[in-house]
């Protein structure tokens, strides 16, 4: 199911007696979630994600805008009528109940409808309520004399008293045309529950755990469960807030994969929630850049690493970060120092200062052009095995030292050193508002 | 090192340790050594030897000879125990559940909440006795409680009311008197659980009783184990609020009339009336059943608590 936010803004009101300004968490946002996609919202810690999840969720109200489940607006819907599953940052599962019970747990309050049938197995045609309600002035002949209960309310035995031809009225269609049922909400059986919640433990690898408490399971476990206890009632959104923030590095690698595994297998519309910026663009179909309540960037993982908008997108994904430099341009020329860096900026570019960043795997050495060397300084050199990372330093570099990944094959000398530049590892940004110039 | 240093920490330790010894454990083996004692009395020191008579005497089993006629004391086995497990039995449970759910219910609403706090909290600081005096107002059998209930007439506490009367006016006293620690707990309790508890249960569709059962109950367990034994404990001992509700033993002017004695009421007057070998074994008697009841509690709490 697709999931749109249109102008969805939340505002914490502040206050103004304290001197305390409001707080938009997240401004006008509009997104579009394709159906049956891994959405990964990105973005440092205050920058409204978490805000955002929770507002699709239902927990928080926004101040302004509309969410949409398909066509369906669910932005006054509360909670528990979305048919979303949550998985909370630190699972909260409840303690007292064993993973068996908290999985479980979901299941005792769905309500299913299930077709009412007759003693033939036929199910039962359903018909307007307003025929219903006139029902005693039309009691078939053979119901004549008997206390006549709506059967609508009542149930299966109400309803077999009836023979539905005898009901004057409009058959109730649906949107294809065709008849509904008369349904019946109850709740699942303790069978159906347990079928339910075996498969789903078994989606999520804890089979063997279920008669434990979460107390005795790791953390990597207990997120299973959490996982389990949101899928297990089938959602149509799965949600998942800093789902990997409370795991060690190794099972964060594993337990990463395994998400994108279940919600590949399950088809669920899924959104989770990181700053972790690894993690967004290892599994996300598609990941949304967010700065103080502000969309900045949503595409493919790769697409947003390759193509950033502005600078904050730059900076933000990449590890080790991008590395910026002062940098000039001149009549289309880029040169950081007195070294010429690019020469194919746009023409109409007004003589400027500029932000130049360039990503750690974006330098050559030796440099393969003569005419675009970057003339830097080798402080140190980091030996990391599979590639090796120089440390170096330059004058018009933001941060005292900047980063270079290099071939493990590569000779070089700690001292000056003549780099090339990669042109599609350099970007341009403009000093006053941060957008990207090429 | 540590042994070293270890009379500083016996030095720190040693007025509380002294006045404890004094006027705690002392009197505390002395009831038990009491209790044994034929005839003791307190003034002299003097007793007639061991012997397991006072136990028989408070259960109304041995009577006490006095010029040709055997008298037995019934007070005890008619009134103060049956009175005593009654408290224990209604005010208990009525007082947890009702605690509880003003608890929840203070801990869900934002507005004028510190003001409310402050109201319910206000019966733990007044003293037992005064409290006591007002509800014996109420209580007249020309009262607010008549006037508010249109029972105008009745007799609650005085006249010769029944022992029915008096133990509802009593229980009503003492629910009221022993609600507002036990909210405060409960409040302090509600206010370290997760609010993500609640979010969960409310994305799963939980109603508030099934979320109030299912998730605050449980998580509210170790508070509720405390406060069920703290209040076993103090109900056995309910004595202050029968003299503060009524002000004698009884419900009539007669003096002999104790049909609302509890235990310790008993063991007071006994001491009184320098009879502290019966008293010593009434309150040997109560603290064994006592133990027993908290021992019990503690049981059922290993599969009831969690944590």
């Amino acid at each position: 199911m697709e999931i749109r936010l249109v102008n969805l803004t939340k505002v914490f009101p502040g206050n103004p007696k304290k001197n305390i300004p409001d707080t938009r968490a997240v401004d006008n946002l509009d997104i579009v979630i394709p159906d049956g996609k891994l959405i990964g919202l990105l973005g440092p810690s205050g920058c409204g994600k978490s805000t955002t999840l929770y507002m699709i969720a239902g927990l928080l109200e926004p101040t302004s805008g509309e969410i949409w489940f398909g066509d369906e607006d669910v932005t006054r819907l509360s909670p528990e009528k979305r048919g979303i599953g949550l998985v909370f940052q630190n699972y909260a599962l409840y303690p007292h109940m064993t993973v068996y019970k908290n999985i479980a747990f979901p299941l005792t309050n769905l309500l299913v409808e299930d077709p009412v049938v007759d003693e033939k197995g036929n199910k039962i045609l359903a018909f307007y309520r307003k025929h219903v309600k006139a029902l005693p002035t039309e009691i078939p002949t053979h119901l004549k004399g008997e206390k006549v209960k709506n059967p609508f309310k009542n149930g299966r035995e109400e309803i077999l008293k009836f023979d539905c031809s005898h009901i004057a009225g409009d058959p109730i269609l649906d949107d294809k045309g065709e008849q509904l049922y008369v349904t019946r909400k109850r709740h699942l059986t303790k069978i159906e529950m347990d079928k339910l919640i075996r498969e789903t433990a078994k989606l999520v690898q804890i089979e063997q755990y279920l008669t434990r408490k979460p107390n005795q399971l790791s953390g990597g476990q207990q997120q299973r469960v959490a996982i389990a206890r949101a899928l297990v009632k089938r959602p149509r959104v799965l949600l998942l807030d800093e789902p990997l923030s409370n795991l060690d590095a190794r099972l964060r690698l594993q337990t990463r994969e395994e998400i994108k595994r279940l919600q590949r297998d399950t088809g669920i519309t899924t959104i989770f929630v990181t700053h972790d910026q690894e993690e967004a663009m290892s599994i996300s179909d598609e990941i949304v850049v967010m700065k103080l309540g502000v969309e900045q960037q949503r595409d493919h993982p790769q697409e947003v690493y390759n193509d950033p908008k502005n600078m904050f997108v730059a900076q933000f994904l990449g590890t080790p970060p991008i590395n910026m430099f002062n940098g000039h341009v001149k009549k289309g020329v880029l040169t950081i120092g007195d070294d010429v860096i690019r020469e194919d900026l746009p023409k109409d570019l007004d003589e400027q200062d500029v932000y130049v960043g360039i990503r750690p795997e974006g330098f050559l050495v030796p440099a393969d052009k003569k005419d675009y060397v970057f003339n830097i300084n080798v402080d140190m050199i980091e030996t990391m095995g599979r590639d090796i990372s120089l440390v170096g330093s330059h004058k018009e570099s933001i941060k005292p030292s900047f980063k270079a990944i290099l071939d493990a094959d590569t000779k070089v000398n700690v001292g000056p050193l003549a780099v090339g530049v990669k042109p599609n590892k350099c970007f341009v940004f403009l000093k006053d508002t941060e957008e990207r110039v090429i | 090192m540590e042994k070293k240093n270890n009379w500083k920490a016996w030095l720190y330790l040693a007025p509380v340790i002294i006045l404890m010894a004094v006027f705690t454990f002392y009197p505390l083996i002395n009831t038990i050594g009491i209790s044994f004692l034929a005839d003791y009395d307190y003034t002299t020191g003097t007793s007639s030897g061991f012997t397991f008579d006072n136990f028989a005497f408070v259960l109304g089993l041995k009577g006490v000879e006095s010029g040709g006629t055997v008298s037995y004391l019934t007070d005890v086995i008619q009134y103060a125990i049956p009175n005593t497990f009654i408290i224990v039995i209604v005010t208990v449970p009525l007082s947890i559940i009702i605690a509880l759910l003003i608890a929840v219910g203070l801990n869900s609403i934002r507005w004028v909440k510190s003001v409310l706090q402050t109201i319910f909290f206000m019966p733990y600081v007044t003293n037992a006795i005064a409290v006591g005096m007002v509800f014996a107002v109420i209580f007249e059998s020309t009262g607010l409680w008549n006037y508010v209930f249109g029972t105008m007439g009745t007799d609650w506490i005085n006249n010769g009311a029944s022992s029915a009367n008096a133990m509802f006016a009593l229980c009503v006293y003492i629910v009221w008197h022993a609600l507002p620690y036990k909210i405060l707990i409960f409040l302090s309790g509600l206010q370290n659980i997760d609010k993500q508890y609640y979010q969960a249960a409310q994305l799963d569709a939980a109603g508030k009783f099934k979320t109030l059962m299912n998730v605050t109950v449980p998580l509210l367990s170790p508070q509720i184990l405390y406060i069920m034994i703290t209040s076993f404990i103090g109900s056995f001992k309910e004595y202050s609020s029968v003299v503060g509700l009524i002000g004698k033993p009884g419900t009539s002017g007669d003096v002999g009339y104790r049909n609302m004695y509890t235990i310790v009421y008993y063991i007071y007057d006994s001491i009184a009336v320098n009879q502290t070998h019966y008293a010593s074994a009434a309150a040997l008697m109560l603290f064994i059943v006592i133990l027993i009841f908290t021992l019990i509690q503690f049981k059922v709490s290993k599969t009831r608590v969690h944590y």
